[in-house]
């Protein structure tokens, strides 16, 4: 598959589990994984879940607007850049996010989530 | 110097390079047809990306053109790798706009 079409696969997936269940999101983090949200910063596949699943927001939906990605030059990895809106159910108005993803190759040939930088962006 | 302040001086540097002397960055930058740009970061946040000490940044911020009332909202990551001399340099660059 080429990395483009490998990306937007990965996009998918990640955010559809997000926008349905979140405590599926564990099986795309390891222990090594580190995720920045909104400049808190977060180790470790059980941590990054607790806080997913801890956000104040029991629905939410994610549209994607763009989807980058480049090779990253380590063990074969993959950058994912994404950016779009994210609707909270209950609101009237979106909110603008951008996300990027360092991707790992997987012995089993899938990918996990090393790094993973989320904003949002204000008005 | 810790990795968040790493990033924030890549980030200061290659900035303020940007808005005064593009013809030091890759090519195609310098042509952009703006004569003056200016931009101002919001957020930086950096990960070691776990390969000989190499860094990801994550910026996002406003840039102002010339002749432009209004600002345009950005965001680029960069995945920074170091030099022998003890520098950075850039592997990966994606830069997007946010539209509102």
């Amino acid at each position: 598959m080429d990395p483009d079409a490998l990306a937007k696969a990965f996009v998918e997936h990640y955010y559809s589990t997000f926008d349905t269940n979140r405590n599926g999101l564990a099986n795309l983090y390891q222990e090594g994984s580190m995720l920045t949200f909104e400049g808190q910063k977060i180790q470790g596949a059980s941590s990054i879940v607790a806080k997913l699943t801890s956000l104040p927001f029991q629905q939410c939906h994610h549209s994607i607007s763009t989807v980058d990605c480049q090779p990253s030059g380590v063990n074969a990895g993959m950058l994912v850049f994404v950016s779009g809106n994210l609707q909270l159910a209950g609101e009237q108005h979106t909110l603008k996010f951008s996300q990027m993803f360092h991707l790992i190759p997987t012995p089993q040939g899938s990918y996990y989530v090393l790094n993973d930088i989320f904003r949002l962006n204000y008005a | 110097m810790d990795p968040d302040a790493s990033a924030k001086a890549f980030v200061e540097q290659y900035y303020s390079t940007f808005d005064t002397n593009r013809n030091n960055l890759p090519c195609s930058l310098s042509r952009l047809r703006r004569s003056w740009c200016q931009h101002s970061i919001t957020t930086v946040d950096s990960q070691p990306s776990a390969v000989n000490s190499a860094m990801l940044v994550f910026v996002s911020g406003n840039l102002q053109l010339a002749g432009e009332q209004h600002s345009l909202k950005f965001s680029q990551m960069f995945h920074l790798i170091p030099t022998p001399q003890g520098s950075y340099y850039v592997l990966n660059d994606i830069f997007r706009l946010n539209y509102a």
